[in-house]
This record gives structure tokens, sequence and C-alpha cells, in this order.
């Protein structure tokens, strides 16, 4: 497989965590784009327009891009904490439209922007890496870091608030959860980690422009997390890296592929309507071996 | 002075007035009852308690203090917890979880310590499970633990509820139709389960339920609501006797 393809891949399961976030406390935003945009212009931005960063050094300076990691989640996070708590006052589908109308807003604004290089976008984002194994690197470690972050919240206390508001809202509210502030964290968390992907996605796309934060790329991101499931973080990594790298793997059928990628979206939640990756798949995954390696204790139950 | 008090409270749903002038006092470690036929308000007033629906008039007291307009989680940890008529789980987390979830006030953990699973947090996380365990297995559902709730029978679901309201450890404790769908024998069980939960957490106990002997038999205190009005108030023996009662809704059976 080509390492370009695998970055993309890797940052397609980064998109997937960010969609995946607000809606495991039942929250369909589809706001990723934004601020996956937001990130990309933030790094196109400082690297290309700040000469302090290093742009004529031979190689751009790693530090220069976490620097730019931490500016644009700090941007993002303080856009979503304001943002968030007006759409979030909506719900289901109300909010789905609510958050495709911001991405719009930030597109078209982006589009007709000067300092944004207008419909062109940026070019000539300075490289820290002289080839794509450096970058499939990078993203890994972010990757490795959001997946873990994901793993501690489901396991602690906001992670069973959110579960908690997802599956009845006006219920976890009775237990105590102040079910606004919970969904607005989850909305700044899937803030950052988008803000955070575009960063990456600039350095390794090498321009940037405003078509990347589109509608197109809500559904697609949606996608993901739809095909590989919302119960768990595995769910959105598998989908973001399975449904990035389809259409590719397709290529030897031509135009069929995007039929056949089409068909697998429709297919995957007709046969499995929680995703692919489910909680209750582990459990089945741990009793079978735990039944080929010993007895299961608790087997019998009916 | 009351740990509960419920003034002149009325709630109107366009046209429709769900509670009028509604005035109760419920004090600290008694078992208090709402009977009433259906659609008398007695849902309502446990919505307007527990912050679910805004009074339309009067006010609610709690210790002293107004607690109106405060929202639900508010309510929830000022020590009011409930369970719901039409159950109210959460499906899709195992039993277990149900009861930590109903934990959340007393779970908070610096979140550095979470994140890095020191032993600090280990050591609470794992006392939270024993503790929610020990809630489970009060209710008989320690078997159930690791199971989603959606997967219990009627009567298991309805004591899930009232052990993840438990969980809170509140000091009043909202029961909406807590034998709905339980056999006799279940309904008895529940009655002594009640009591020993009073006892065993301090509690005071505010309970709606329709079967009237169960009722008499366990609550110190009765409020009957008919038609969004209060028509009866006292204990077991006065409320058995009240002629307003006996006309709308014990159907002339002392
Ligand atoms: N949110 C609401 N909007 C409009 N009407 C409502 C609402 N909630 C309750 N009502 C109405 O208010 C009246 C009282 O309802 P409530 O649920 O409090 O009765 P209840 O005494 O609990 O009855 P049941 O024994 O059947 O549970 C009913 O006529 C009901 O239809
Ligand atoms: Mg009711």
């Amino acid at each position: 497989m080509e390492t370009g393809l695998l970055v993309q891949m890797l940052l397609g399961s980064l998109l997937g965590l960010s969609v995946y976030l607000p809606l495991r406390c039942g929250q369909l935003s589809l706001a990723t784009p934004g601020f996956y945009a937001i990130g990309g212009t933030v790094a196109a931005l400082l690297s290309t327009r700040v000469p302090a960063l290093g742009i004529s050094d031979a190689t751009y300076p790693l530090t220069s891009v976490m620097l730019e990691m931490l500016l644009a989640a700090l941007l993002t996070g303080v856009l979503a904490l304001g943002l968030g708590r007006v759409v979030l006052r909506l719900r289901g589908i109300y909010l789905a439209i609510a958050t495709i109308a911001l991405v719009e807003i930030l597109r078209v604004v982006t589009l007709n922007l000067e300092f944004t290089g207008g419909a062109l976008g940026i070019f000539g984002i300075p490289q820290p890496f002289s080839g794509p194994e450096g970058y499939a690197a990078l993203t890994f470690v972010v990757l490795a870091v959001v997946c873990w972050l994901c793993d501690r919240l489901e396991k602690t206390r906001p992670g069973r608030a959110m579960a908690a508001i997802r599956d009845d809202e006006l219920a976890a509210a009775s237990q105590g959860i102040n079910t606004a502030d919970t969904k607005l964290m989850a909305f700044v968390l899937s803030a950052l980690v988008a803000g955070v992907t575009g960063v990456v996605a600039a350095h390794f796309l090498n321009s940037w422009n405003a078509k990347l934060g589109n509608f197109d790329a809500s559904i697609t991101t949606l996608a993901f997390v739809v095909f590989g499931g919302s119960r768990t973080w595995l769910g959105p990594v598998f989908g973001g890296l399975l449904l990035t790298a389809l259409p590719e793997l397709l290529r030897p059928v031509g135009d069929l592929r995007l039929i056949v990628f089409g068909a697998v979206i429709l297919v995957g939640p007709l046969f499995f309507p929680q995703g692919l990756i489910t909680p209750e798949l582990f459990q089945t995954l741990r009793r079978r071996m735990g039944r080929s390696a010993a007895p299961s204790p608790q087997g019998g139950r009916p | 002075m009351s740990l509960l008090q419920v003034q002149d409270v009325g709630v109107r749903f366009g046209g429709l007035q769900a509670l009028q002038a509604i005035d109760l006092a419920v004090q600290e470690g008694e078992i208090f009852g709402l009977l009433g036929p259906n659609g008398a308000g007695k849902t309502t007033l446990f919505n307007v308690v527990s912050g679910l629906t805004a009074a339309s008039s009067g006010s609610v007291r709690w210790r002293g203090a107004a607690i109106d307009g405060l929202s639900s989680h508010r309510i929830a940890r000022l020590g009011i917890a409930r369970t719901f008529q039409n159950l109210r789980l959460f499906n899709s987390l195992s039993c277990l979880e149900n009861v930590l979830v109903g934990m959340h006030q007393h779970g908070r953990q610096p979140p550095l310590a979470a994140l890095l699973q020191m032993p600090t947090f280990r050591r609470r996380e794992s006392q939270l499970r024993q503790q929610a365990l020990e809630l489970l297995s009060l209710f008989g559902l320690e078997s159930a633990a690791h199971q989603n709730a959606a997967n219990l029978s009627y009567g298991d679901r309805r004591r899930l509820e009232m052990a993840r309201a438990l969980a809170s450890r509140p000091q009043l404790l909202l029961l909406d139709e807590p034998a709905a769908g339980m056999n006799p024998s279940e309904k008895d069980d529940l009655k002594n389960l009640i009591r020993r939960v009073r006892d065993e957490f301090a509690l005071t106990v505010l309970i709606i339920e329709h079967h009237v002997p169960l009722m008499l038999g366990l609550c110190d205190r009765l409020a009957v609501l008919n038609f969004g009005q209060r028509i009866a108030l006292g204990n077991p023996d006065q409320v058995r006797r009240d002629p307003a009662v006996i006309e709308a809704y014990l159907g002339g059976t002392p």
C-alpha cells in the first residue's frame, strides 16, 4: 500500500473520531469539516506568512507544527465553546442542519477573504518531512493520543455521563448530570480533534483551500462513524480507515467504484445498524476466546 | 421545618388544569403516599418537584428554600432522586453502569488521576463499583450486573430504577408506581424493601401507587388527588374513611 494513502486513512480516522465524540452523547453535529478547515487554514497561514516559524529552513521545524497545532486547538476550542452554547440547544436533525449551515458559512467566508487566498487557497505550505513516511508517523502519533484520550473518557465518569445522555437525556439530568455542560465538552473535544487534524493535513497536502471543509466532507465523515459504529472509539477509527481506503482500492474497477462505494455505505448500516464495531462484538469475541481456552465461568446465562 | 413543602402549586397545560392549588408538607423520615385515579395529576406533581415541569403558580420548598425554577440536575444534586412511571433506564448500558451513572455526583475525580489511572483513581473507582454492586444485590440484581438494562424483565427494570435512584444517596426518594407490572408476591416484597431502604438509608419516601391495600399498609400519611385537586390528606385510617375518597377513588370499599 502507498504510504500517502495510509496517511489519508489515518487522517480519516481522526475526522471520524471528531464526529464520534458528540455522537457518543447523542448529538448529531456535522461541524467537523468546519473546524478541520479552520485548523488547516491556521497552519497554512502561520507557516507561509510567519517567517520566524522557519519557512526558509531546509525542512520546516516540527516544533513549529506543534505550535500551529496548539494555536489551532486554542482557536477551534474557543470557537466551539461559544458556538456550542448556542447550537447545542437544538436537538437531533435540527442540530445537524445548524452545524451544516455553520460549515457552509465558514466555507463562503474563507472563499471571499483576501488573506485566506480566496478560491485558490494557500499554496506552498512548507514540509516538515521529506516523504510521506514522516507524515504517517506524525499522524499515527496524533491518532494514538486521541484514541487513548477517547478510551480513558469512555471508561470514566464523563464517558458514562455521555452515554447516559445519549440513551435518555431527561433521565440523565435527573441523575444530577449537567447535560448542557457534558454536551458542550464533547463538542469542544470534537472541534479540537478536527482542528489539530487540519494542521497535519495542511502540511501533508501542501496547499489548502475552502473546498476542504464543505458539505460533502460533513457527510463523508459522518459515514465513517455510521459505518464503523458510534458506541466505542474503535468504530470511527475502523470506519475512517476503511472508507478512506475503499475508493482507492476500488480504482481498478474504474467508474463503477463510486457505485460500489455508495453500496458499501448503504449496505453496512442495513446489516449492522449499530455499525461494524460494537461493545457486544467484543463481548462475543471474548466469550468465544474464553470458551476455547477454558470453560467460561458464567457460560450458562439464559 | 418540613423537608419538602409544596405550596399552592398549580400546573396548566393549555386548557387543562393538571394541578390546582396543591398544598403538601412532607416530613423528614416519613413514607408519604400519593393516591388518585388516572390523570389525577400525580406524576405531574413529581415532575414539578424534580424540576421537569415548571409550575404555573405556587412554589416548592426544600428545607425551607424555594427550589422552583432550578434545572433538574440541580434539584437532583440537592438530594432528590426519582424513578419514572414509564421506565427511563439507560438501555445500552449494563445494570452496573446504570447504577454508576446514578452515582454521578459522588464520583468526581481529578481529571489527571483519571487519565493516568493513578492508584487513588483506581481505588476510588473500585470502591464505587463495590457500592454499586451492593445496591444491585439489595434489589436482587447482582447476577444481572453486566447484563444490558434493556434485557431485564419488567419487574427487574423497576427494581433497577430504584437502585439507580438510591445510588445518588438521596434524602428524598420519589417513586412513581414502583409496583406496576409486578405480581402480588413481588408487590409484597417491594413493600418490605421500601421500608427497609427507608430505614437503612435514612430516607424520606414520596410514593405514587395505584394498589390501595399496599399503600394503606405502607404509608405513614397519604394525600389523595382527583382532577388536579387534593381531596384528602391524612394517615391511612383517616384516608380510608374519608367520604370524598370513597366517592372519588375507592368506589365505596372502605
Ligand atoms: N406534558 C403534558 N402536556 C399536556 N398534558 C399533560 C402533560 N403531562 C400530563 N398531562 C395531562 O395532565 C393530566 C395529569 O397527568 P398525570 O400524568 O400527572 O396523571 P397521573 O395522576 O400520574 O395519572 P396516571 O395514574 O395515569 O399515571 C392528564 O390529563 C395528562 O394527560
Ligand atoms: Mg402517573
